[in-house]
């Protein structure tokens, strides 16, 4: 709401400065956004006198001039055909104009200029707001006219405009007047009424048009006047220039009537022209499914049977709230109008303005809610405006259809309840005189209690909760002071275990040395297709936003895999040698489509790395650290992913689930995702591995005797997997082995075409006692039987 | 014979003194004690001696041999220590060139944020919370106070998924389902994700809030207060200060904006805090009994008070992160910024 101070003073003293006063609002509920000085939209732009004026010498069409800024006199050269002795404004060497250009002194064409001749656009104003001022001209001013004055002030545009933020709670501080009643409250003086005044002297309203309200549940207010031998001008200059301070474009004495009503009275207008209403009739009537109108901005609307319009006997002039058809406004031969100041249900506004997709200031108000008193305060101050522009004879009379509404609803109370919800002490004198310079009496009741009287302008106003709301803020909220549940139980509070076993996760990736990163949710169908999920997959059953920023941004992802891989292919392009990263996030998988219930939520993990560490067993050590870590054993077989290296990818497993997958990222698609470097990934399923992980460190009894090691290599095809020979030795029943590991994969032409050897050491250790020679050549023997058995291992050579 | 084992002596000292470093020594050992080294052969000539001569030479022998190894011993210490001190100069350091870090990573500063003030919360009393990210419209707006249609719903830019569904434009669902669900006393903070159509240069589609909630039979706008006021100090400075500002959300009645005074300036004015000393946080108010009520708690025994704070905006004055893009952009010169730190 753009409210200027010269507009609040209509109706409140306001002896404080702009910032103050902001302050002053911000206290009691109004956030002040911004503050605009008009005068300052262009700096050292001054009255001054054209002294003497002579042909430029080296330049046919500019002249050289004397100006008399009142202090001195200087030299401007311009192109305006200038004769001296004219009145006008200057901008000064050093001065900004109101579209941020700086002027600055300096030679034209060989002549100093030490500055340049003014319109109204270089102040920010234009030729309609100046009488008298032609367009593409420099300003004039009156002869005598003080010299060396700020021009801008000089024309009366120096007003200061508050940019006022109102919650939606009070749709009623859409207006100066309301708003200048919160002022009163706020800097604890008077508010005046709007001036309501004039003669009506016309023939009676009734005699004109007939108002019919056929829903008065979507119209429950509707009231008329009539205006006879109209005069179509422009409105005075402060009206316009008041229009044009928030924003409005002044169009003709009407318009602007109705215009500023809307913004001064927060009453939503429309003029009709008496000559387009059909049959002398005004019907307020849902429309008929498919009705047609087209409105003042000439689109073709189509209605709905849900839709309000204002119709006259055989057809629709206006949708209700919205805007006007396009014959229903003023034309310059109007000769009488039916001014209209209606209520119309905001929801029905809103819902018909979204589905025509059409909007004006008065939509826009009444979807924010209107109250009862307005219909009428508006159209009185619309007549009275009329009558004080002499813009046409007013007839008399005002129809009137109306439902019959609580002006008042009655909230009973006692101090002690509010005192309760602030926590602090409520004084009853302070607390009565508050809310009376609210607009809200309030008279006690037996037993102490108290009845607030509120008006149906503040039908946010419900309760007792909105009545210690109402006190406090204009009290003072430093009233309160901080307690720690000073009247409540004690709770224990904590964590959750799978937001702890989250954040257990995110500090071991970290302890592992990656960088934690976050991405959007939402992400680009062409996801799947990227990462070659099959066409049956689960995966491509994904939650779509109908309204999405776009389509990149349109579908709720179902992998976490793609969001990595764009960012490891955005450090990669940006001068990142090396990245290794992790994200904990969700996945989003429907039940079923369209949405009916609300879809699963799985929470991942992923991990991403490229640069000159980075491998797959560099991927792999990150993994076997996080899991040894949670203490969970995987197991790795090689995987089948399509969009991973198909020698270079494993799925996991955790006691025969699969949990996720790692491995080396397809060349061609980390190719599709713009990356020049070989990319690693994995992704696990964080509420498996919660479910699989045992979770507890416990102790295991350990040998103070010297342990045993044993190397052993064996050739066996190159098929054999060395994770299942591991598991083999570790399965062979040779008692006391405490581990067995590979440490030399060895191919060769002396090993044999398809074969390889494996070199594997194995620890044997007892708790009681130093092993022998002969225990552990025995125990190796079993080892080897089972490697042979299981994989045709021989002996190397 | 005395004669010339006091030769060997003399001739075995003047090497022990000549000799200068261990492996010298060594020689010099093994020429004159070693096993047939020239003292040693020498004793083996006692036996050659008459009885009488015997122990009297024997012990002239002894007497120079110990001599010798004394000679020796002290000679080698000197030596020894000598030497180490040679190889403990040649073994110096520039102690200046770096270290061997091993690879130190780092959490999302969204995430420390997020830790930190839940901690804060723990500590008061309040367990933690999360909820679905695509909500029911029933839960992200009507059961708050906003009906459909209600001008409020223009506060919030809202992503949808079909008339029922939507990305919640709040963590504010879960007040209603910890309500739903739960039983007073409820104490929860409840992070999270939120979603709204909003992208410039100020605005991020998707961005996290912290929700808190409190419902038990007497709670008032001063505990609220008072909680804040420990939250701020907390992640701020511990002089730092909070005031209220009267403000409007449909699901709390009073509501207020909650401003601290700013990090940056410490509440003299500065750019951060637009000359006002002042830096908005956080929403918050008393639950609205309408709320309560349409979640089934009485509204006559039971209130209580909730907010919601956006981490962006806290993990930008935190750090002083200048662009709430930087958050998602995630380039690791960003990420790996934010190390440890050490609470003072």
């Amino acid at each position: 709401m753009l409210a200027p101070i010269s507009w609040l003073k209509d109706y409140v003293d306001i002896n404080v400065s702009p910032e103050k006063l902001a302050e002053k609002l911000v206290a009691i509920g109004f956030e002040v956004e911004g503050i605009e000085y008009q005068a300052k939209k262009a700096t050292s732009v001054k009255t001054c006198k054209i002294v003497s004026v002579e042909k430029h010498p080296n330049a046919d069409k500019l002249r050289v001039a004397q100006v008399d800024i009142g202090s001195s006199v200087i030299q401007v050269v311009t192109n305006v055909p200038v004769e001296g002795g004219e009145y006008t404004a200057v901008a000064l060497d050093g001065a900004r104009l109101a579209d941020g250009h700086e002027i600055k002194r300096g030679e034209l064409r060989g002549v100093l200029s030490e500055g340049m001749l003014c319109g109204p656009e270089e102040i920010g104003m234009t030729a309609a707001d100046i009488d008298g001022q032609k367009e593409d001209d420099i300003l004039r001013f009156p002869e005598g006219t003080p010299l060396g004055e700020d021009a801008a002030v000089a024309l009366g545009f120096d007003d200061v405009i508050l940019d006022v933020s109102v919650t939606a709670n009070r749709p009623d501080c859409n207006s100066i007047y309301k708003l200048a009643k919160e002022v009163a409250v706020a800097l604890d003086t008077e508010c005046r009424e709007p001036e309501i005044a004039y003669e009506a002297t016309g023939d009676d309203v009734r005699g004109a048009v007939d108002v019919k309200v056929l829903n008065d549940a979507l119209c429950p207010r509707y009231m008329a006047a009539c205006v006879r031998n109209v005069k179509i001008f422009p409105s005075p200059r402060k009206m316009r220039m008041r229009l044009r301070a928030v924003g409005i474009r002044p169009i003709n004495n009407i318009v602007d009537i109705t215009n500023y009503v809307l913004t001064e009275i927060g009453q939503p207008m429309h003029a009709f022209d008496l000559r387009y209403l059909s049959g002398g009739e005004i019907v307020v009537r849902n429309a008929d499914e498919g009705e047609h109108i087209v409105t003042l901005d000439g689109k073709d609307n189509t209605m709905t049977s849900s839709m309000l319009a204002i119709c006259d006997a055989e057809k629709p002039v206006a949708v209700a709230g919205i805007m006007g058809g396009e014959f229903s406004g003023i034309q310059p031969d109007t000769s009488t109008i039916i001014f209209e100041s209606a209520k119309f249900a905001r929801d029905s506004v809103r819902r018909t303005s979204r589905a025509l997709n059409l909007r004006s200031d008065s939509s826009a108000r009444f979807e924010k809610g209107i109250d009862f008193a307005s219909q009428e305060y508006g159209l009185k101050r619309a007549l009275t405006l009329v009558y004080q522009t002499g813009s046409g004879e007013i007839g008399k009379g005002v129809i009137d259809v109306k439902v019959d509404y609580p002006e008042v609803k009655d909230i009973e109370f006692t101090t002690a309840q509010l005192g309760r919800i602030l926590g602090c002490s409520v004084p009853k004198a302070k607390l009565v005189s508050i809310l009376a310079k609210l607009g809200i009496p309030v008279t006690p009741k037996e037993g102490g209690k108290l009845v607030a009287h509120v008006p149906d302008a503040r039908s946010d106003i419900d309760g007792v909760n909105d009545i210690a709301e109402e006190f406090i803020r204009v009290y003072g909220y430093s009233h309160i002071k901080p307690t720690l549940f000073k009247y409540a139980a004690l709770t224990r509070g904590g964590v959750p275990r799978d937001i702890a076993f989250r954040n257990r996760v995110k500090e071991e990736l970290a302890a592992l040395g990656l960088n934690e990163c976050i991405t959007y949710s939402f992400t680009s169908p062409s996801f799947a297709d990227k990462l070659r999920i099959p066409g049956d997959s689960e995966l491509r059953k994904w939650v779509s936003l109908i309204n999405p920023l776009g389509e990149a941004l349109s579908v709720m992802r179902t992998v976490l895999t793609h969001s990595m891989l764009e960012v490891l292919a955005y450090n990669a392009a940006h001068f990142n040698k090396s990245a290794a990263l992790f994200e904990i996030a969700k996945t989003y998988h429907p039940k079923a489509l369209p949405l009916t219930e609300l879809p699963e939520e799985r929470e991942k993990l992923v991990i991403g790395m490229y640069g000159a560490d980075a491998d797959y067993f560099a991927l792999k050590g990150v993994a076997e650290g996080l899991f040894a870590a949670l203490h969970v054993e995987a197991e790795y077989a090689p995987s089948s992913l399509a969009f991973l290296h198909p020698g270079r990818g494993a799925d996991v497993t955790v006691n025969g689930r699969n949990v996720g997958y790692l491995g080396e990222i397809h060349p061609d698609v980390a190719e599709a995702y713009g990356a020049d470097v070989r990319l690693y990934a994995a992704e696990f399923d964080l509420e498996k591995l919660l479910e699989e992980c045992t979770g507890k460190a416990s102790f295991r009894e350990f040998s103070r005797y010297p342990s045993v090691e044993r190397d052993l290599a064996v050739v066996v095809s190159d098929e054999v997997p060395a994770g299942d020979m591991v598991k083999a030795a570790l399965n062979a029943g040779a008692e006391d082995l405490t581990s067995a590991e590979v440490f030399d994969v060895y191919r060769g032409a002396q090993i044999g075409e398809g074969m390889k050897s494996v070199a594997m050491s194995f620890t044997f250790s007892s708790v009681e006692r130093t092993l022998t020679d002969e225990e552990i050549s025995s125990r190796m023997q079993k080892i080897y039987s089972a490697l042979e058995s299981a994989f045709g291992a021989k002996i190397r050579a | 014979m005395k004669a010339q084992i006091e030769s060997i002596k003399q001739a075995a000292l003047a090497a022990v003194s000549a000799a200068s470093d261990t492996q010298a020594l060594g020689e010099v050992r093994v020429r004159y004690l070693g096993k047939s080294g020239e003292m040693t052969s020498l004793m083996k000539g006692l036996g050659a001696l008459s009885k009488e001569e015997r122990p009297e030479m024997g012990k002239v022998m002894n007497a120079a041999r110990a001599e010798i190894e004394a000679a020796l011993e002290s000679k080698t210490a000197q030596v020894a220590q000598r030497e180490k001190e040679e190889r403990l100069a040649l073994e110096k350091l520039d102690v200046t060139l770096p270290g061997r870090q091993p690879a130190r990573g780092t959490l999302h500063p969204i995430t420390r944020v997020r830790e930190d003030i839940v901690r804060v919360f723990l500590g008061m009393g309040f367990e933690v919370a999360e909820g679905p990210e695509i909500e029911s419209d029933l839960y992200n707006f009507q059961l708050l106070n906003v009906p459909k249609d209600h001008p409020a719903r223009d506060m919030q830019d809202t992503f949808y998924v079909n008339d029922s569904y939507v990305l919640r434009t709040h963590t504010s669902p879960m007040q209603a389902r910890m309500m739903t669900t739960r039983k007073p006393p409820i104490r929860v903070v409840i992070p999270g994700r939120v979603y709204r159509s909003d992208d410039d240069a100020s605005h991020s589609p998707i961005f996290h809030q912290i929700e808190g909630l409190a419902i038990d039979k007497h709670i008032t706008l001063g505990d609220l207060e008072g909680c804040l006021l420990a939250f701020a100090q907390q992640m701020f400075t511990k002089d730092t200060e909070i005031r209220l500002r009267p403000s409007y959300f449909p699901f709390t009645e009073p509501s207020v904006e909650v401003d601290v005074t700013c990090a940056i300036c410490g509440g003299k004015g500065c750019r951060v805090c637009k000359g006002t000393g002042w830096v908005e946080i956080l929403g918050a108010g008393v639950v609205n009994p309408a709320v309560l009520e349409m979640c089934g708690i009485d509204s006559t025994e039971y209130g209580g008070f909730a907010f919601g704070l956006g981490l962006e905006r806290i993990a930008m004055i935190k750090y002083g992160i200048p662009n709430i893009k930087l958050f998602y952009e995630n380039d690791v010169r960003f990420l790996k910024q934010f190390n440890g730190e050490v609470e003072k």
